[in-house]
């Protein structure tokens, strides 16, 4: 290779490598700011084991979700397969949002009310769909990390009392948690870059 | 690596003194030494590569203590500017001849791509365990050993591969439900093994020969032990007696530097061990500890005398066997005193073996020397 060639080849390569990051992170803060905010309800998965290392793993009310949900439930289909859910999301009175109505696939239509919001998940194979017991789904917002320190603490607190999520959600339903919220106390509010 | 070529210097000058060699010949050796001294790794670039890994390791520990007291974003442009540095700053190091220098930057510039990527991971809570960061990762320095035909940044990408496939299996053990087994890892390694000869990495080859024989053993842990084990002897000995059956034909497909038969030798001593704890304490113990005798033995007079380093294998393979066969079939019956008597045995053995051995490949190297 002539010298050059690889300088050119080590710029382009710096630039590809900076720009596919760059990407994720403008694809990412482009959600926080112009995503839709909805609240949703922490459930601690496994109380024994929350803090792994640097982050905690979270789940939702919203992770399980009835079967009776789910609009478009196949009639000759047994088990769940591979796949995308969506949910929609209405907000309550008490400032949580949960959900009304879940498809297997994409919403047939959007949203239409501002107390309306879809989120897209997925659940994986092997669910039982004809049966009364919930299905688990995940949506992508399922780790938090903390700051150095300070997951002993949040991990604590979250067995005593309800924490909530405050998620953006992108047109197409991908969610991006936003700030992780102690009853009416902000705890970590994530900037945009 | 200097020490030998000063010293075979100075026997091709006393051999063109004594007469032994004339002046051409000389020549041509000593430039021949020459060539090769200046392609060994040096101190200096194996110290230069270390540094690398090292600060690679600073880097990505950096960003996984996530350290509140820089700004994330300068934390982010850092590790951009890393990026950029360690590649365009390789690639002119390497023009200037300091090629060490450079890949070792190049491996650092790599380390600030995974590490941005999990920076990211952190500022945003991406889902996903650390896998899928791997097989980003993983993919960016594959592209990066292409781009700069590099022979470290191909190991690196191996190096990834197979974190991925051990994290990847060991997520699936933890999980108490059965779990799908990383077999995309067989593709990677596919992918690497072409990529390796762009680069001209013949370390990498070794390196995925390796993997791929980890990947049977995990799999053969996951699976049904049995017949993954035999598949794997049976692949390994295939793939030794072909090397060994036409070394040079075989040689230019795999580019192995003629270590195909080593590879296969650990294959297949991988895959009796796995065979033997399975049948320990059920039939068919007895026939493979047979069959793995039988190959070791093979495998001294088919690939022996070619490489020492296949010989000592089969050494250490031999004394393992001995042991194995020792643990399952005697240590019922004998107590300690007996433990010290069959070890003076076994060593007895192995030293008897070992002696036999070297002597016959010595006489056989001169008997071939003096015929020609």
């Amino acid at each position: 290779m002539t010298g050059k060639r690889l300088i050119a080849a080590a710029l382009i390569l710096a630039l590809a490598q900076i720009g596919f990051l760059g990407w994720i992170i403008a694809g990412r803060a482009a959600i926080l700011r112009d995503g839709k905010e909805v609240l949703l309800k922490v459930e601690p998965v496994d109380p024994r084991d929350l803090l792994r290392g640097d982050y905690v793993n979270l789940g939702y009310d919203i992770s399980s979700i009835a079967p009776d949900l789910i609009a478009n439930r196949p009639t000759g289909q047994a088990t769940s397969s591979d796949g995308r859910l969506t949910v929609r999301l209405k907000k309550g009175d008490d400032g949580y949002w949960r959900p009304v109505t879940a498809w297997l696939g994409k919403a047939p239509s959007p949203a239409a009310s501002d107390d309306e919001a879809d989120i897209a998940g997925h659940i994986a194979a092997g669910w039982d769909l004809a049966g009364d017991a919930p299905i688990s789904a995940d949506y992508g917002i399922e780790r938090f990390y903390l700051p150095e320190g300070e997951g002993i603490a949040i991990q604590n607190d979250m067995r005593v009392r309800p924490f909530g999520m405050r998620v953006a959600l992108a047109g197409d339903g991908t969610a991006q948690i936003k700030a992780l919220v102690d009853g009416d106390r902000t705890l970590f509010e994530e900037p945009l870059y | 690596m200097a020490n030998y070529a000063s010293k075979v210097r100075q026997d091709i000058m006393r051999w063109r003194q004594a007469g032994l060699v004339d002046a051409a010949t000389a020549a041509t050796l000593l430039s021949d030494v020459e060539a090769n001294e200046r392609r060994a790794l040096s101190f200096g670039a194996i110290l230069a590569m270390m540094a690398a890994l090292l600060l690679g390791a600073a880097i990505l520990i950096f960003v996984a203590a996530n350290w509140e007291a820089i700004p994330r974003l300068a934390r982010v442009l850092l590790l951009f500017a890393v990026i950029l540095a360690g590649y365009v700053g390789g690639a002119l190091l390497k023009l200037r001849g300091q090629a060490a220098a450079g890949e070792a930057l190049w491996i650092v510039a790599a380390a600030a791509f995974g590490g941005s990527i999990a920076l990211v991971g952190q500022m945003y809570h991406l889902p996903g365990d650390e896998t899928s960061a791997l097989v980003t990762w993983g993919i960016g320095t594959a592209v990066a050993a292409v781009a700069l035909r590099s022979n470290p940044l191909t190991v690196a990408a191996v190096g990834i591969a197979d974190a991925w496939l051990v994290l990847k299996v060991a997520y699936g053990f933890d999980m108490y439900r059965s779990f799908a087994f990383p077999h995309l890892f067989v593709v990677m390694a596919a992918a690497l093994y072409g990529i390796s000869f762009w680069t001209r990495s013949q370390q990498a080859r070794h390196l995925i020969m390796l993997s791929l024989i980890l990947y049977a053993v995990l799999l053969a842990l996951d699976h049904d032990t049995l017949a993954v084990a035999i598949g794997l002897a049976v692949l390994s000995a295939a793939a030794f007696a072909a090397a060994v059956a036409a070394p040079e034909p075989v040689e230019r497909i795999v580019g192995l530097g003629g270590r195909l038969p080593l590879h296969g030798f650990i294959g297949f001593l991988t895959a009796l061990v796995i065979i033997q704890f399975d049948r320990a304490a059920g039939s068919g113990f007895g026939l493979a500890a047979a069959v793995a005798l039988a190959g070791i033995a093979a495998a001294i007079v088919f690939g022996g005398r070619e490489s020492r380093g296949l010989r000592w294998l089969a050494y250490l393979g031999f004394a393992f066997e001995l042991l194995v066969i020792y643990g399952v079939m005697m240590e019922t019956m004998l107590g300690t005193a007996g433990f010290f008597l069959a070890a003076a045995l076994i060593l007895g053995l192995l030293a008897f073996v070992i002696i036999r051995v070297e002597r016959r490949m010595a006489g056989v190297a001169t008997q071939a020397g003096a015929v020609q």
